[in-house]
Order: C-alpha cells, then structure tokens, then sequence
C-alpha cells in the first residue's frame, strides 16, 4: 500500500472548529445517525426505505450495491442535498429533517464531497480548484497558497500547482478532488464512486490517499461497485439493495 | 518560475470565484457592454437636447410676462382693468408700464438710434404687464382675454403662444423620461440576458460553491458586480461619445446662445447605467437554482 508523506499532521488542529461551531470529537459518539430512514422523490419513485445504521466518528465506511440501490441518494443527505420524507437522520449532530439553510451550509463546510467525475472546475489552476472550499469560508489570500501547497503535498501533486485540469491525467484529477476536500479540513469525506472510471492501479492509490486521511481520524464514507478493493482497504462495508440495507459488516 | 512573497508567480493571477471577485471579462459582456452604451448615450443624447431647448426657450422666457394693451382713450379704466386682472388666478402681478419706460424700452430696441420716439410713444396703447405664476393654467389665458376684451383691451398674443412653447417642453420632458424609463427596461434586460448566458456556462461554479457551503451573496455577489459594472462602464463610454456630437452642433448652438454642459449628465448616467446593470444582475439572478441548492 502507497503511504502518502504524513508532513500533513498540523491540518487536523482545528478540526471541529468553524464559525463558532465546535463539534465533539468523541469516538464513541456517530457523526451519522439514522432510524427508519425513507425517501420518496416527487415522482413517487422510492429511492430509500427503512434504512437504520449509525456510524461512528473515524470509521471508514463502503457503501455499496447495484446502480439504483441509494448508494448516491444516502450521500447526497448526508450533506443536505436531499431532505428524508420520513424517518430520523442526524448528521454531525444537526436533525436533517429540521435542519435550516444556514446549518446546511455549515454542515457542508465541515463536510468534503468526491465525485466520480471529480467536477474540477476546467477553466481554473489546481490552486484555484483546490482553494475554493478555504474562500468559501473567508480565508484571507496570503494563507491560501500554504495551505494548498501542504494537502497537495500529500496527494502528491505539489509540483501541478499552476497547472490546468485538463493537463492532468485521471487519476491525478481526483487526487486533486480529494486535496480539495480535505483541504478545509472536515472531520467527514463523502466520496460517490472515486474510482469509479479509473483503473485498478490508480484506484489503490486513490484509496490509499483515503484510508491515510481515515488513520488522521477523518470519517470516510465512499460509495463504490469496486467490491475487489475491499480486500486490500478493508472497512465497514454496508450493502444497499433497492433502497434497503441489506448487509452490514459491523451489524 | 519567479514566485511573489506570498508564494504566488509574478505571471499568475489567481481570480477564486465568488465573494467580490469579479469573474473574467469575456465577449458576451463586451458586447452587452457596447449595446447598453449605445442606449445610453441615445438617453443622454435626448436629455442634451432637452437642456439646449430649455436654455434657448429660457432665453427669452425666464420670467414669463404678458402684456395687456388698452386704448389711449379708455385710459380713465385702466386702474379697474389691473386690480381686475390681479384677482385672476395664475396671476402673479400686475404693472403699469408708463409711457417714458416704454419711450425708453423702444430706444433701446431701436440701437439708441438718433430718433426721437417720444412722438411716437405718444399714440401707443397704455400697457399693463403681468408676471405669471403658473402659465400652465388651463384656463388663465382665456380668462385674461375676457377680462380684457369687456374693458375693450387686448392681449400680446405673441406672448401667449411663447407660453404655450413652454408647455410643449413639459410635454417633451415627459417624453423624455418615459423614453428614458423604456430603454433603462431595456438595458436592464440585456445585461441580464447576457449574465443568463454567463451563469449557463458557470453553472458548475455555481454549483460547487453551494456543495461547498457557500451563502448565496457570495455565489451571487460576482454577477451582480458584473451587471453594475458593465453598466456604469457602458454610462462612462456612452458620455465620452456625446462629446463628438456636441463638437458637431457647437456652431449651430453658439448661433442660438445655447452652451451645452455634458457634466451635468455625467452623474446621473453614471448612476443610472450602474442602476440598471445591476438591476438586470438582481432578475438574471432571481432564480438560480443548482441541483443541491439548499431547499
């Protein structure tokens, strides 16, 4: 396994800390939470049904199933994408159901999202990309590049700093999605398929980089049909079949 | 590479979107830019012309005065046609002009010519002049032609008709403002149709930003920076180019006394582009929904 240079141990200070908000960093204690979660789009299509699981500050979580099983559907509530019609969720201790605007967007400052298609921002440097959650959050400019310089440092892509996207291959762009959502720093990563369209070798490597963030105490929850990977990254592994759980490693 | 203090190279320049960053400038807003200039100075041109047909009516008109004539021989009434005319509404008051003053007002007129005018003056009218208060009376003209008329005197209808001139350049500011109300819609819709275009193509800006916790002033705020820019931009270029056209008439105005000021245009075209740019920025951004927009 590729261990990535641990010089990043000072990124974790303030975890738990923005805007005032302080939150618990107990291991005991479930960042997420759910009892008899549903969710029914408009259409009538039911997308989750039943689902009750907790999981705990640290863990490193798979989520797994066929397409259409709520993988993507249960990460998108976990940042507020998507409110339950039914049932409990709490998410880093905020009720999702009764959560308001300004909570969700707190909660999505202390929360890192990796997507399949890792949405880099094409028109803009890797600095720029992987700057935007600290801007977002009212970082002053000076600070910004030794930051960006020290998570790049641990994806390993510290020389791309001025270079565009579209110059990277893909496993090099979602290192770079995973720089820009550990930058800030939040105590949870979702990561929705990130390896999903790359090959075996560099789809380790990405999971290093996660399973390297997971041993600094960061929550990683990924969604993935790379079921082989397991073997060598091993986790919690929570199995979804049409919107049902139906498998738990830890149940 | 050459690197800065704070780490960044002297070629780079980092624009991280949101907040008061202004995005690039690009071609969509250059053109959005000339149109909205081109409009703008269309409104400065019909205001530049009003204030040269205020000061040229305002020239012979800036205190607006009719005079009343009566007969030498029904003189003895005169003193009864004034306090008459006083009492009319619109009126502000009424003067007896002697007959040495006007001997005097048609030497002047005359260039201080060698004549003697006295003679003259001799066999005119006696003359009452009225200071008007509100010469937009409907009714006030017609009333001193009858009040007039019943002591046998009759009324300068030259000057009457140089009132009603005044009138019609009410009515011209009033097309003027609705002219300028039309085109400021105008330009609000076509700074916000352009930024539309712009979100489209920043769409996954946008996104983003929200997915990463961004309040929506700071998704917001660029575009509407861009939409006061442009216009206030298109407001500063629009009275650049009024100046040729006040060069080109400067001949014609100087015939007719008319000096042309385009600084007193420069504030309310400047505020006035910045108002409705970002006005079109506020509706192209009324409704900017994202897939993960907090609901």
């Amino acid at each position: 396994m590729l261990m990535p240079k641990l010089t990043f141990v000072s990124i974790n200070a303030d975890r738990g800390h923005l805007h005032g908000y302080c939150f618990p960093m107990s291991a005991n204690h479930p960042i997420i939470e759910m009892q008899q979660l549903m969710l029914r789009y408009p259409a009538g299509k039911v997308a989750l049904s039943g689902v009750s699981l907790a999981m705990k500050q640290g863990a490193f979580v798979y989520l797994t199933g066929e397409s259409g099983a709520g993988k993507s559907t249960l990460l998108r509530m976990f940042y507020g994408g998507l409110k339950p019609t039914s049932g409990q969720l709490n998410v880093q201790q905020l009720d999702m159901r009764a959560v308001s605007e300004g909570e969700v967007r707190e909660l999505r400052q202390r929360t890192g999202i990796i997507f399949q298609d890792h949405r880099l921002l094409f028109s803009r440097t890797v600095f720029e990309n992987v700057a935007l959650p600290l801007r977002v959050q009212g970082w002053e400019k000076e600070r910004l590049v030794p930051r960006v310089r020290k998570v790049l440092e641990f994806v390993g892509l510290e020389d791309r700093l001025w270079s565009y996207p579209e110059a990277l291959s893909g496993g090099e762009q979602q290192r770079i999605a995973i720089a820009r959502a550990m930058t800030a720093n939040p105590p949870i990563i979702l990561a929705d398929e990130p390896t999903g369209n790359l090959d075996e070798d560099t789809a380790r490597k990405v999971l290093d980089l996660l399973m390297a963030l997971n041993q600094h105490g960061t929550t990683v929850i990924m969604a993935t049909h790379d079921l082989h990977l397991l073997n060598s990254h091993p986790g919690r592994v929570i199995q979804l079949h049409q919107g049902s759980l139906v498998g738990d490693s830890h149940g | 590479m050459g690197e800065m203090m704070n780490g960044i190279p002297e070629n780079m320049d980092p624009r991280l979107p949101g907040g008061f960053n202004l995005p690039p400038f690009g071609v969509h807003q250059f053109l959005a830019l000339m149109i909205v200039c081109v409009a703008l100075w269309s409104v400065g041109t019909v205001w530049l012309g009003l204030q040269g047909a205020q000061q040229w009516i305002g020239s012979w008109q800036g205190n607006l005065q009719l005079h009343v004539y009566i007969p030498v021989d029904k003189a003895e009434q005169m003193s009864e046609l004034k306090q008459k005319l006083s009492t009319i509404t619109g009126v502000d008051s009424v003067r007896h002009v002697s007959r040495n003053e006007a001997a005097i007002w048609i030497q002047g007129w005359l260039g201080d010519s060698s004549l003697n005018v006295n003679k003259f003056s001799r066999r005119l009218p006696e003359s009452l002049e009225l200071t008007l208060a509100d010469e937009r009376n409907q009714f006030l003209f017609s009333d001193i032609r009858d009040e007039a008329a019943r002591f046998g005197a009759t009324v300068n209808e030259d000057e009457v008709q140089l009132a009603g001139a005044h009138e019609l350049l009410h009515s011209i500011r009033q097309l003027a403002w609705f002219v300028t109300v039309i085109l400021a819609l105008a330009m609000a819709l076509i700074v916000s149709n352009t930024l539309r275009m712009i979100l489209l193509a920043r769409a996954d800006e946008v996104h983003l930003m929200r997915l990463l916790g961004a309040k929506e002033w700071f998704v917001r705020m660029p575009f509407v920076l861009e939409g006061t820019l442009i216009g206030g931009g298109a407001a500063l270029l629009g009275w650049f180019l009024l100046w040729p056209l006040i060069f080109g008439v400067s001949g014609w105005a100087d015939g007719m006394g008319i000096e042309l000021s385009p600084f007193t245009l420069l504030l309310p075209l400047l505020f006035g582009g910045a108002l409705v740019g970002c006005l079109g920025a506020v509706i192209a951004t009324a409704k900017l929904v994202s897939p993960d927009s907090v609901e």
